[in-house]
């Protein structure tokens, strides 16, 4: 069945899909999102740890391998909003040397783009979504820039008890800048520190899609189609320009939607499984594969996960999800000997009872008890996220199981490269001299490396032999297909990713809609 | 003043509570009542409701009244993209009744092995003994799901039901605190 031609279909209606969306809406172009899960409402949001598990996948399209799988279920999104619907909402950006890491370091990639090309961006997307923060603060390490539009988010005494600790390592830590409201801001409200952002904040205090560019786009007319999935881009006979993609819909019916340019905002995995789903005759290898890089690079942020206990109420419960402070004072590709990457510094998250008992994951019985009660006066923790390189073997590629419409399922695999686990290890050290200086009477770690923040896929570089897409995320193999979201990083930093997503994404969607008859044909 | 009642103004703008069927007519419970009620389970069988109970409270004190079997029986009948289970979280590919099934099986199996009875027949001490061989993949020959695997998740499940509620917050002394509070508490 095919539907009415519009001008751009988008996969996702995600973080970076509805930049596109809202900017391309309000260009005039007819727009249609397809997203495979829900259209979630604000008063879907309900506050519990079980309940929020409705928002992420449920089912397996990935098989996780490796070394070091990678959490999919728990990272990913489902539905309007994707993964951004439950983030976490820290907003650090990257920083010049992300940029740069091949010409500095003659390791890992270079973005063909730099940190002066992304920065009016990142200041643009503060204003229009509201983030909260001390700009200034954080010029000890980047650029100036404006100010961001409102003043830090509240501290708790959680994340202040950390300050002495870092301060003693010679750890400067700032107010973390967040994509949430310490004031109302553009008609929604300020938070109210209660502390469930990952599980959906139905109040619009946090800057989700759906209360800031999804909302925009669908002012402007955009169309969201829920529960549809995409299945296979689709291309003319020629196979030099796509068509429009193919899905399924809510009710499982076969659909087509033609489209004059196709932008795939999936989250990083499905981006890829996506283009190695819509082989043809003129592309055996799927879309834009040509040189064999789709599903490659794919990588993670480690988490140095330093847990404590303190001998005093600390109010753990209060606050948000988001960080009270954070550090870039690692963020130097080699702040530690024998260790490569970046790491970023964040201390004072909020906690639930979920996470006292994934802390000590060993006990169970009174025993487990008598913690959950220490825990509930005395528990808090530090994340440090570590970078690793990009690496070929880290990648996503098809398996012969299929999904429920016939299509291949993908395997994710994924390991550390020996730089990485000594970036861990090292924050791990340091982390927990941190909680002994802070005074905790407990420090500890969990001995296996947590994942957070997929990226890579599709990345962007300077033409067809070393990368998919551009620096705006137009396919240097069919000009009219454009790939957005972190699946176009060609490093990951240690910055949680989505700030960048949304300031890369506003960035070539604005290219996509001034070039727009070049592009669309 | 203001917070209050923002918290009070969104209070019951959504579901959030799990239909059971008693006597022929579905009405919201929880699983503990639903457990009390003698609500029959929809796919588990008595012996593996049994086996769930024996090990959620091994895990969790409390988790046996709270309802654990009703709670995942009535998670595993549901479609998968409906179901609140960890499962989705640790990426169990559905029907999560798949690998359920399988996981009280092998508890069984492998009690059986080690102390020549079912789990539920076991004393205390030699449930709290094979759980924590559980935990350390330590009971040879044991076959189905990993048993560190179904530790974590039937421990995770078990931390659910007790304290992952309103009530289990309540019983720790925690302010909850609900932008959007679950019906029944839940």
């Amino acid at each position: 069945m095919a539907n009415e031609k519009v001008d751009v279909v988008i996969v996702g209606a995600g973080a970076s899909g509805s930049v596109y969306a809202s900017v391309l809406a309000k260009a005039g172009k007819k727009v249609v999102l397809l997203e495979a899960g829900p259209d979630w409402q604000l008063t879907d949001l309900i506050s519990s740890e079980m309940w929020g598990r409705r928002i992420r996948p449920a089912g397996a399209p990935f098989r996780l391998e490796g070394k070091n799988p990678f959490g999919y279920a728990g990272q990913a999104g489902w539905g309007v909003g994707g993964a951004a619907l439950h983030y976490f909402a820290n907003h650090p950006r990257f920083l010049p040397n992300d940029y740069k890491m091949k010409s500095e370091h003659n390791r890992g990639l270079d973005w063909p783009i730099s940190y002066s090309d992304v920065a009016p961006f990142y200041d643009r997307v503060a204003r229009d979504i509201g983030m909260a923060g001390d700009a200034k603060a954080e010029e000890i390490w980047r650029p100036a820039g404006d100010p961001y539009p409102m003043p830090p988010m509240k501290t708790f005494r959680h994340g202040e008890v950390w300050l002495k600790g870092f301060e003693s390592l010679g750890i400067r830590m700032v107010p973390a800048p967040v994509a949430m409201n310490s004031t109302d801001y553009k008609g929604r409200p300020a938070c109210i520190y209660d502390g469930w952002c990952h599980v959906g904040c139905p109040t619009g205090a946090l800057a989700n899609p759906v209360v800031t560019y999804l909302g925009e786009a669908r002012k402007a007319n955009a169309e969201v189609r829920a529960l549809c999935t995409a299945t296979r881009v689709l291309t003319n006979q020629q196979g030099t320009r796509v068509t429009g993609v193919e899905y399924y819909d809510e009710k499982k019916q076969r659909q087509v939607q033609e489209a004059g340019v196709v932008v795939l905002a999936a989250w990083s995995g499905q981006n890829s499984r996506l283009l190695l789903n819509s082989t043809t005759d003129k592309h055996p290898k799927g879309l834009a594969n040509a040189n064999e890089l789709v599903g490659k690079y794919m990588m993670v942020h480690s988490i140095a996960g330093i847990a404590a206990m303190f001998d005093e109420d600390i109010q753990n419960h209060l606050g948000t999800i988001g960080a009270q402070y954070m550090s870039y004072d690692r963020y130097g590709k080699t702040s530690y000997k024998g260790a490569f990457g970046s790491t970023y510094i964040t201390c004072g998250a909020a906690q639930k009872t979920h996470d006292f008992a994934n802390s000590r994951p060993d006990l169970f019985g009174p025993e487990l008890h008598a913690y959950m009660k220490r825990a509930a006066r005395g528990f808090t923790r530090i994340s440090m996220f570590g970078e690793e390189l990009p690496s070929m073997e880290n990648r996503i590629e098809l398996i012969s199981d299929k999904d429920e419409f016939g299509l291949p399922l993908a395997r994710l695999v994924h390991s550390f490269d020996q730089d990485a686990v000594a970036l861990w290890t090292a924050n791990v050290e340091e982390g927990q001299k941190a909680a002994k200086a802070a005074g905790a009477k407990e420090a500890w770690s969990g001995r296996v490396i947590p994942t957070t923040h997929l990226h890579g896929g599709t990345i962007m570089g300077t033409g067809a032999a070393d990368s998919v897409v551009d620096s705006y995320g137009q396919c240097h193999e069919l000009a009219n297909l454009y790939v957005a979201g972190p699946s176009i990083f060609p490093t990951e930093g240690a910055s949680n990713p989505t700030y960048t997503i949304l300031a890369i994404s506003l960035r070539g969607a604005e290219q996509l809609a001034a070039k727009w008859s070049t592009v669309a044909g | 003043m203001h917070d209050i009642k923002r918290r009070a103004f969104m209070r019951g703008a959504a579901l959030g509570a799990l239909a059971f069927t008693v006597g022929g007519v579905e009405v919201l419970i929880t699983p503990g009542e639903a457990r009390a009620q003698g609500v029959p389970f929809r796919l588990l069988k008595a012996n593996e409701g049994e086996t769930i109970e024996a090990l959620g409270e091994t895990l969790v004190p409390g988790a046996r009244k709270a309802g654990i079997a009703h709670f995942i029986d009535h998670q595993i009948s549901v479609p998968a993209e409906e179901a609140l289970l960890q499962a989705r979280i640790f990426n169990v590919r559905p029907p999560f009744a798949n690998f359920y099934r399988a996981a009280v099986g092998a508890i069984d199996r492998g009690s059986e092995k080690v102390f020549g009875r079912k789990f539920a027949q076991l004393s205390s001490v030699e449930q709290a003994e094979l759980v924590n061989q559980m935990r350390q993949n330590k009971i040879e020959g044991w076959t189905g799901p990993p048993a560190a695997f179904v530790y974590t998740l039937l421990r995770t499940d078990a931390v659910d039901v007790v304290y992952g509620t309103m009530e289990g917050y309540a019983a720790l002394g925690i302010p909850y605190q609900a932008h959007i509070e679950p019906e029944k508490r839940w």
